[in-house]
């Protein structure tokens, strides 16, 4: 997967191929990773959008008053 | 500097570093604001004089033996031979970057008008000095002494992280020619290190009182300023970004470097003189920094504290490539560090009964691990050296970045240089009776006749009459 295995060899190429990408897989992996960072950006959505449901449904069924939180306040 | 291109170049070159040291300070006041944040109230001042009072002593050790370190240690000594002069001794003869120059005796370490660049370097160095002690101190407040914690700070802001920079994180260091280790953004130089240095601490001083109850559970002892530790850590990700810049050369001519023939090739380039972009870098430190919020905030339920540092985490785990990681390889990886730091530091919480008080272990010790480990299958085969490309434990040519490379590194970073030493020097100090504060103290609060002085003050002052 490595575009350079050694600079000066890579640096002696016509200057437009040496003015190219050198990342990991450059030129065969910009679409896997495209896709994988949207599965992972729509999957984050999925599971934090989920969590938050569970949590304020949690907190909703306990009730709580609107000066309930003055007791929970440290200051020490 | 005798044609107007060397002195742009230099003095483009020594603003650029003067810029970056000045970004780079606000690293330290975000810890400063981070840890106090983190802290008790009863704990606050003290807590804040430990972090601030490190700056003196790590900067004049740095300049007595620090920096110095830096440049004679590169081969070991006798590990693999220097690129300068063919010897595995201390580099300490007259080659062109030799420690010679950099003794405190040295007329470089001052004004001279033949020198522009050693004392910025020097200063972007010792920043990144400060935050590897930085980094230890916020894991082991409201109960060490101040004083154990100066040596500590010393020992590793001016000692251990400047061995571990020599050997890794220099053009000269035998584990670039020997392992083909790679860290471009110090995810073990920096991060590993402090992060096992603490760890070692934290095993010998032992958790807060009230920490764990007599059971063995863990109690949490969150932030008690959300704000301050928010600003903080902002004002830590601003400073990163400084020292990202800091870690580059701007401009550099590679063609003459490299020796190749008529060939001019001006970039900018790592610190082992490979080129990069800091367009390119600029990429990465965001998408990193982006994957490392998103996975903290879903691993940690939307907690402030883990999101804010899980951001840092991302960073840090995708910095040991991402002078050449794809922006959505570095926001992966990020996220990857970021899930496998949050469970280890549960799990050793719980397992070990360590407590790391704001998770900085975590953080930057098993993140930086990770990254490394990471770093070592993503770039795998890419030069660790524009010089000469070789193979493993050869020594006198540069080997291939390659997954045991990186690994055997992470270790030499983590434990060897990290978490043995800072044990060995907290046993000492333990031993001498001098690692923590008295129970009374720290159940009263290290603040607490501050506190009962500025309350006598304060009714003095307002029963006034004029």
């Amino acid at each position: 997967m490595a575009t350079v295995t050694n600079w000066i060899d890579h640096l002696n190429k016509p200057a437009e191929e040496v003015a190219g990408a050198v990342y990991p897989g450059a030129g065969s992996s910009e679409g896997i990773l495209v896709i994988l960072a949207i599965i992972l950006w729509v999957g984050w959505h999925i599971l934090t959008a989920k969590s938050e449901s569970d949590e304020l449904e949690r907190l909703a069924r306990k009730r709580y008053g609107a000066n309930d939180h003055k007791s929970n306040i440290t200051d020490w | 500097m005798t044609d107007q291109l060397a002195a742009l170049t230099t003095i483009f070159t020594e603003f650029y570093y003067w810029v970056t040291v000045v970004l780079m300070f606000l690293i330290h006041v975000g810890f400063c604001m981070y840890e106090v944040g983190a802290s008790r109230y009863k704990h606050h001042q003290h807590t804040l004089m430990k972090n601030t009072m490190l700056i003196p002593l790590v900067t004049v050790t740095w300049f007595l033996f620090g920096w110095w370190i830096y440049w004679a240690f590169p081969t070991g000594p006798g590990l693999a031979p220097s690129i300068m002069n063919e010897s595995t001794a201390l580099i300490t003869d007259d080659s062109a970057f030799s420690a010679t120059w950099y003794t405190a005796t040295s007329e470089l370490m001052a004004v001279n008008l033949g020198d522009h660049i050693s004392g910025v370097f020097w200063a972007a160095f010792l920043l990144f000095s400060w935050t590897a002690a930085s980094i230890v101190s916020g894991a082991i407040i409201e109960r060490i002494t101040t004083f154990a914690f100066g040596i500590l700070a010393i020992a590793i802001g001016s000692v251990f992280w400047t061995i571990d920079a020599a050997w890794g994180w220099h053009f000269d260091g035998w584990m670039l020619k020997l392992l083909g280790y790679h860290d471009a953004y110090a995810s073990g130089v920096i991060h590993a290190i402090a992060g096992g240095f603490a760890l070692g601490v934290l095993v010998v001083l032992g958790p807060r009182i009230g920490k764990f109850s007599s059971s063995g559970e863990p109690r949490n002892i969150g932030p008690r300023n959300p704000w301050l530790v928010t600003i903080g850590l902002f004002l830590i990700y601003t400073g990163f970004w400084g020292f990202y810049a800091a870690c580059n050369i701007p401009i550099f001519d590679l063609g003459p470097e490299y020796g190749m023939e008529g060939i001019s090739y001006w970039t900018a380039t790592n610190i082992y003189v490979t080129p990069t972009t800091l367009s390119g870098i600029t990429f990465n430190f965001l998408m990193s920094l982006s994957g490392g919020l998103l996975a903290g905030y879903w691993i940690a339920k939307g907690d402030p504290f883990w999101t804010y540092s899980s951001g840092l985490a991302g960073i840090i785990c995708a910095s040991a490539g991402n002078d050449l990681y794809h922006p959505i390889q570095a926001m992966i990886i990020g996220m990857i560090g970021v899930v496998i730091s949050y469970k280890l530091h549960y799990w050793v919480e719980r397992k070990f009964k360590i407590d790391d008080a704001v998770g900085a272990v975590a953080v930057h010790g098993y993140a930086g691990f990770i990254g490394l480990v990471i770093c070592g299958f993503v770039l795998n085969g890419y030069p660790s050296s524009g010089y000469s490309v070789g193979a493993m434990w050869d020594g006198t040519t540069y080997a291939s970045i390659n997954p045991l490379g990186q690994f055997l590194g992470a270790i030499i970073m983590f434990g060897v240089l990290g978490m043995l030493p800072g044990y060995v020097i907290a046993k000492v100090l333990h031993g001498m009776g001098k690692l923590r504060i008295p129970r009374e103290v720290e159940i009263a609060g290290l603040d607490y006749e501050m506190m009962e002085d500025a309350k006598s003050d304060e009714k003095a002052v307002s029963s006034a009459t004029r």
